[in-house]
This record gives structure tokens, sequence and C-alpha cells, in this order.
């Protein structure tokens, strides 16, 4: 076993939060690997902070990605990873390789040299094809949500509903696409970036009941380009609206509305 | 089970993992991030990864939920961080054994709300001292960097909070 027993429990939860730091980490790290029982504390440990995750406001993922994650099953063809052929001398050969070493070992040599050039080639094409791949599923996330964008809108019972900015009048500052049915909308506009510590948060106001969150944005450039969200399906909205939120959003609205758009 | 049919490359067992899962991985992840875009790439490649590496998870030893939420948390902060995004793929075999049931919407709304109760229960700066570790990834000594707050303090005080938090949610 390597070093102590960590002297008290909270140790683990502290190396399960990512508290400690690197010193503390590597003691813990260096003896769990040795010790079943500290090994069982620290998964337990890793599951009591896991659960922290539920401060987190709620934020459903939008359509497209589950969509782009079945087309990946099928697109990416499973590695099967290359195998290593072992180079196996028959016993016969061993003589003749004896003669002719002299001209074996600069082969061998020069074949090394260029399963290592080989190599390298590979792990470049590997980093090209891994930055295409990005691109590939930007893009395709971009073509997804003009998809879902083009399919909200040919909706009947789809509304387009303009946020009104509140410091300037009669100026929107962005348009709310929302679909009550599917619990679909789109956000699209432009708003100042937000400060460092400051999220921006948008909320659908129902007829009856507290306003829900609908997602929380930070627009580093100021915009709010087809931002698309899921809510909770059958609402009536009142209204919708914008606000100003401490980083990472509130469970409900605490700051200045920056934005306001009723239902007509 | 869900994963032995992920195993036996069944893709609609990982289409109901993620219906399950979804939501709850996407809130930690927008929250770390506040990037929509980022959580989403994270949130596609989790799962990818989990259709991959399926047969080397045992569920008998550990919790999927748990072992999602670690990773994401994890693949997050690596991004916050400007680490390699694609690190986590070893923490296939990272051990999480979680003390609540994460295997429905209903149960997680509860979850949510009790987590949230016992959060707001804490005095301020040991809530904010948890936040900083969890949702930022910082250590002691960053969070005490960052507050100014002696590093003794700042140990002592999310030593305290996390006691009280595992107190309150009987965990």
């Amino acid at each position: 076993m390597s070093g102590p027993h960590p002297t008290r429990l909270d140790d683990f939860d502290l190396y399960a939060l990512g508290a400690l730091d690197a010193d503390e980490r590597v003691l813990i790290e260096a003896h769990v690997a040795s010790c079943p029982d500290c090994a069982q504390k620290l998964a337990e440990a890793q599951g009591r902070m896991a659960i922290l995750a539920f401060a987190a406001p709620r934020v459903e993922p939008s359509p497209g990605v589950k969509e782009r994650l079945m087309r990946q099953l099928h697109s990416t063809a499973e590695g099967s990873g290359a195998s290593a052929v072992p180079r196996v001398i028959p016993e016969s050969a061993a003589g003749i390789f004896g003669r002719w070493w002299a001209v074996l070992v600069p082969v061998a040599s020069a074949l090394a040299l260029a399963t290592i050039l080989l190599w390298l080639h590979n792990v470049q094409l590997e980093r090209q094809l891994a930055d295409l791949r990005d691109t590939l599923r930007h893009q395709q996330a971009q073509l997804d949500e003009a998809r879902h964008m083009a399919a909200l809108l040919a909706m009947r019972d789809t509304v387009v509903v303009p946020l009104w900015e509140q410091k300037t009048p009669n100026t929107v500052g962005a348009r709310v696409v929302y679909n009550a049915r599917e619990g679909m909308m789109v956000c699209d506009g432009m708003l100042p970036p937000a400060p460092a510590d400051k999220s921006y948060q948008l909320w659908l106001v129902p007829m009856n009941g507290a306003p829900i969150s609908a997602g929380v944005f930070n627009p580093k450039s100021g915009q709010m380009s087809h931002m698309m969200m899921k809510v909770p399906a059958g609402l009536t909205a009142k209204e919708f609206a914008v606000s100003l939120e401490p980083a990472g959003g509130m469970p409900q609205p605490t700051g200045p509305m920056v934005l306001v758009g009723p239902i007509s | 089970m869900l994963v032995a049919r992920i195993v036996q490359r069944d893709e609609s067992a990982l289409a109901a993992l993620y219906d399950r899962y979804a939501g709850m991985l996407s809130s930690v992840l927008n929250r770390i991030l506040r990037d929509t875009q980022a959580a989403e790439e994270i949130l596609q490649d989790i799962f990818y990864q989990l259709w991959r590496t399926a047969s080397r998870f045992d569920p008998e030893r550990g919790s999927l939920p748990g072992w999602l939420l670690v990773i994401a948390r994890n693949r997050a902060i690596s991004r916050l961080r400007r680490h390699n995004p694609a690190a986590g793929e070893e923490l296939v075999e990272t051990l999480v054994i979680v003390p609540a049931n994460l295997e429905n919407a209903v149960a997680q709304q509860q979850l949510l709300s009790k987590v949230k109760s016992a959060l707001e229960s804490l005095p301020k700066e040991q809530r904010a001292a948890l936040e900083l570790a969890y949702f930022e990834g910082l250590t002691h000594s960053e969070i005490a960097a960052r507050t100014g707050d002696p590093l003794g303090t700042v140990k002592t005080r999310l030593r305290t909070a996390v006691e009280t938090l595992k107190r309150n949610l009987q965990i």
C-alpha cells in the first residue's frame, strides 16, 4: 500500500470536489491505487459530490443533439485498430541471416525509420481528421438548427414574439419563435456582451405560475443567433423576458429585465 | 439492462439512456461552460463515448448516471481551462457510487429541490466556495487567490460546507 490512509473521510469528498491542490491529490491517488477500501470510499465521495450537479438550473438540450448523435452512430465506422504482425524468422533462415547481417541490419533500420515516419504521418492525419470531424459536426449543427427553425415557422400554431428593450423605448432587441404544443422556442437578436460575472437568462412567463427558465446564455459578441431551446410542452405563455442574472443563472429571475415581450 | 443492450449495438437503448440523462447532463454542462454550443458538443461526445466503451462499464460496480455526471463535469472543466477536451476517455474505469436515485425525471426533480434547498441553507461564503470548486474547478489555493481570503479560511470553509451538505442531504 502506498502511503498512509487519509485521516479524514472528508478528504475523499474534497478530492472528488476537485478542491485539493496537486500535492494533496497525488497523495490520495497513490494511496487509492493500492487500497480497495479507500477506493470504495472515494467512489462513494465521487457520487456524493456528483449530485451537486443538481444545483445547476435545468437546461434541456436542443433536439438536434440527439439527432446528430444517432447519425454519428451510423456515420463513424468503428476503428478496429491496427494489429502488429509478429515477424517470424524460420529456424533455417538463421544461418542465412548470419551471413547477410551486414545487409539486413541497414535494411531493418531503414524499415524501422520508415515505420516511425509513417506513424508520425498517421498521427498528423488523425489530427486533421479530428479537425474535419469537428468542422462537419459544427456545420451539421447549423444545418439542423436551420431545419428546426424552418419546421417551427411552418407550424400554424407557432407565434413570433418581439422582445422589447427596457432601456430604449420602442426598440426590438430580439424575437422569440415559440410553439407551445411542441415546447420549442428559438431566440434571435442582439444584446451587448454580458459582464464577466453575469449571464443572460431567458424566461417563459406562463399564464399561471412562476416564470420558467428557458436557458442561460452569455453572448460574447452580443449576437444571439437562432438559439434553440426546449421548454415543457403545452404551456400557455403570457410573455417572454430576458434578465441579467449572476453567472450560471438562477431558479427564478432576480436581476433587471433587459428584454420583455408580451404575447398579444 | 440498457447498458447490456448498448453493448449488443442496440441504438434504441442508447436513445433511451439519452432521454433519461441528457437533461441532467446538459444542465451541469451549461452551468459550467455558459455556452450552449460547447455544452451540446460535449453532451454528444459523452453519449458517443458510452456507445463505444459500454462493454468496459460494469453496472454492478457503480452508477451509470453518477459516472456520466463525473465525466460531464470533468470534460466541461477541461474545456473551460483549455485542456484537451478528449481527455476523460480513461475515466471509463472511474468508479462512482451515487447515494440517490437518478433513474427518472421525477427522482431527478426531487433531488434538484433537495440540493437547492441544502445549498441555500449554507452561509453565503461557504456556498460560494463550494460552487467555485464544483462549477469552476478551482482548488483551495485558486479559490483563495480568486476571493482574496486566506488559504486556511478557504479550507475550513469548504470542509464545513461539505460536512453540512452531507448532514442535510443525509448522504
